[in-house]
């Protein structure tokens, strides 16, 4: 892989050319956190962030969209979200976690809306900070070999770009004159520091390794009566997770036998209504039960297929759930420890 | 289901007590209204027109909730004359905020407090309640007031002979679609995880907490949402009243203080 140096200043130069070239989506700030958004305006670019409140996913499936429209006289396949775009400032986690998508959407049958718009999307990584809610490194999704068209390593002075595919090599050639092929030894040197520094900034690790077989050994155990009597079933941990792809399709009819649209949206194995079935039978109906499903699904039942979880580190699920029932508490909970978290503290009694 | 002349459904749509909000929207609807009068034969509709006939019905839609003695034997007339009864809005599903009261005793006092002695001459006034404290009720459309999209959606799929369909989960799930930062973690007393979605999250996509308009989720966790807002120093009468405020009878089926199932 072709690695060059880009001078800080050269950035928004560079990003305003390729803008020309497709939507442009980055990072910008909402409210004291942040969101990816299409960029009208290139100071708006939050270069130095943590996680989005939801992942990039939204951008190859929107939390809802219409896949088809429906007539008298049939229906059409509705790929009108699916645009060109260039999406700058994912980081190393969130890149995971659409090639963990593309495990899931690629199976038997082929999500022609998802690999649309993967197909539309370039992948311009951007190297990151661990704050206190990281642990890409638990995972060892801290790092990147794949799934990116450029990756951008912040190295205070300057970028490191890594071209990880023709398609990005073509971007670059748009101006490579902003680019500097030589890497001098120093530069490298550089490269490592910041390497090790930030190995060094995760401030906690879960060991991964033994929680499938701790999923399996715990499967009865009492802390999944207490995990679902807390949990509001919300569904925000499946919302905001990086891999989760759940969806329900809804028919939306218009009055006077008009015309109608069949409307996507995403769906959480932690709702009540997602296990039912025709009848009104739940094979669910416990909230203790889709939780179960929810971690046998990230901590267990992915590495048997995949050999590595299907969690990436982000630590959405840490920073969102408002009950404190996250893939940190859960995994220490499992390897026998005591997480200070709302839910070990939760009394039914409450109310009264 | 039966067709009139026109082979059309016969709709009536009615107002018992609340803010006529749902009446309202169905009027604003102004691009569809055309397709709504096509759709079904609208018999009676008090606030769109003045030739109302109250005979039988297909479908009857109800909005408002039962607040007097008149109101009791009107809701049981109406299911009476109609096939499917659908109510419309919060105050017809789960009470509104003429019920913000949690058990009887407290509404008696209150009425003392605000009418003193006073004789009522039209009509007798009781507790008010959800129209399914009295009748059988087909389908719910909830709101504050109901949402354009949904009605007509609902109103579509029950003119089909189809159940509405509805979102069946909290506000939290909208809210995360639109990408808001959850208020509870900013410690404010928020009830979306409590509360039915449908009307697209709009009160934190503009920063403002969830007051439950939309009444209850039906899986809310009340007991959890309870000790979450008390952790983050509410007390407990605010929390409570803060929760009844929008739904007080449905809230108490939930705080088990009256009895009723809800559909």
């Amino acid at each position: 892989m072709r690695i060059i140096k880009l001078k800080k200043d050269n950035l928004f130069p560079f990003l305003e050319i390729i803008s020309e070239e497709a939507d442009l989506w980055a990072p910008v700030k909402k409210g004291d956190k942040h969101a990816f958004t299409i960029i009208d305006d290139l100071s708006k670019i939050e270069l130095e962030t943590t996680r989005t409140i939801i992942p990039p996913k939204k951008i190859f499936t929107p939390p809802t969209f219409s896949m088809f429209s429906i007539s008298d006289k049939g229906y059409k396949e509705d790929f009108s979200h699916i645009t060109k775009k260039i999406l700058f400032g994912i980081h190393p986690c969130d890149i995971h976690g659409l090639l963990t998508l593309d495990s899931f959407f690629k199976q038997a049958y082929l999500d022609p809306y998802y690999l649309e718009a993967r197909k539309n999307t370039l992948i311009l990584g951007l190297s990151c900070w661990p704050d206190e809610y990281c642990f890409a490194k638990s995972t060892h999704t801290h790092v990147i070999e794949e799934g990116f068209d450029l990756f951008f390593t912040d190295l205070k002075d300057f970028f490191l770009v890594w071209i990880g595919s023709s398609q990005g090599d073509d971007l670059i050639r748009l101006k490579p004159e902003l680019f500097d092929e030589g890497l001098k030894d120093q530069d490298i040197q550089t490269y490592i520091n910041w390497q090790a520094e930030r190995d060094n900034a995760y401030k906690w690790n879960i060991k991964f390794i033994a929680l499938p077989d701790l999923m399996e050994l715990k499967y009865r155990d009492p802390l999944w009566e207490k995990l679902g009597d807390a949990c509001l079933a919300c569904g925000s941990c499946s919302n905001v997770c990086p891999t989760c792809n759940c969806y329900n399709i809804m028919d939306k009819q218009f009055l006077g036998g008009k015309d109608g649209k069949i409307i996507r949206h995403w769906d959480a194995c932690t709702l009540e209504e997602y296990s039912e079935v025709a009848g009104g039978e739940n094979f669910r109906k416990k909230r203790s039960d889709r939780l179960k499903l929810w971690y046998t699904h990230k901590l267990q039942a992915y590495i048997s297929k995949y050999g590595k979880p299907s969690c990436v580190g982000c630590g959405r699920c840490i920073a969102t759930c408002p009950v404190d029932i996250n893939v940190r508490t859960v995994g220490q909970a499992l390897l026998g420890e005591k997480p200070d978290a709302f839910w070990a503290r939760f009394n039914k009694e409450v109310t009264k | 289901m039966t067709k009139n002349n026109n082979n059309k459904l016969k709709i009536g749509i009615y107002e018992l007590t609340g803010c006529a909000g749902d009446a309202l929207l169905i009027l604003d609807c102004e691009k569809e209204l055309v397709d709504i009068f096509q759709a079904a034969d609208i018999q009676s509709f008090l606030m769109a027109k003045s030739d109302n006939i109250d005979g039988e019905l297909d479908i009857a839609l109800v909005e408002g909730s039962v607040s007097t003695e008149k109101e009791k034997k009107e809701i049981l007339d109406i299911r009476k004359r109609a096939k499917t009864v659908v109510a419309i809005g919060i105050c017809a599903c789960f009470g509104g905020i003429q019920a913000a009261f949690l058990d009887e005793k407290e509404w008696e006092a209150n009425f003392k407090e605000v009418y003193g002695n006073i004789k009522m001459k039209h009509t007798k006034p009781v507790q008010s309640k959800p129209i399914d404290e009295y009748i059988k009720v087909d389908y719910y459309l909830p709101g504050c007031p109901i949402d354009k999209e949904q009605f007509l959606s609902t109103l579509n799929r029950i003119l089909r002979g189809n159940p509405p369909e509805l979102y069946r989960f909290s506000v939290c799930v909208e809210c995360k679609w639109n990408e808001n930062d959850c208020l509870l973690n900013k410690d404010i007393p928020c009830l979306g995880p409590i509360t039915r979605a449908g009307c697209g999250s709009i009160c934190i996509n503009h920063n403002l907490p969830c007051v439950g308009c939309w009444g209850p989720v039906e899986e809310a966790n009340i007991a959890s949402e309870f000790q979450l807002l008390r952790e983050k120093g509410f007390d407990h009468d605010f929390i409570k009243k803060k929760m009844a405020n929008f739904s007080g009878t449905g809230m108490a089926d939930f705080f088990g203080k009256l009895k009723g199932e809800k559909g």
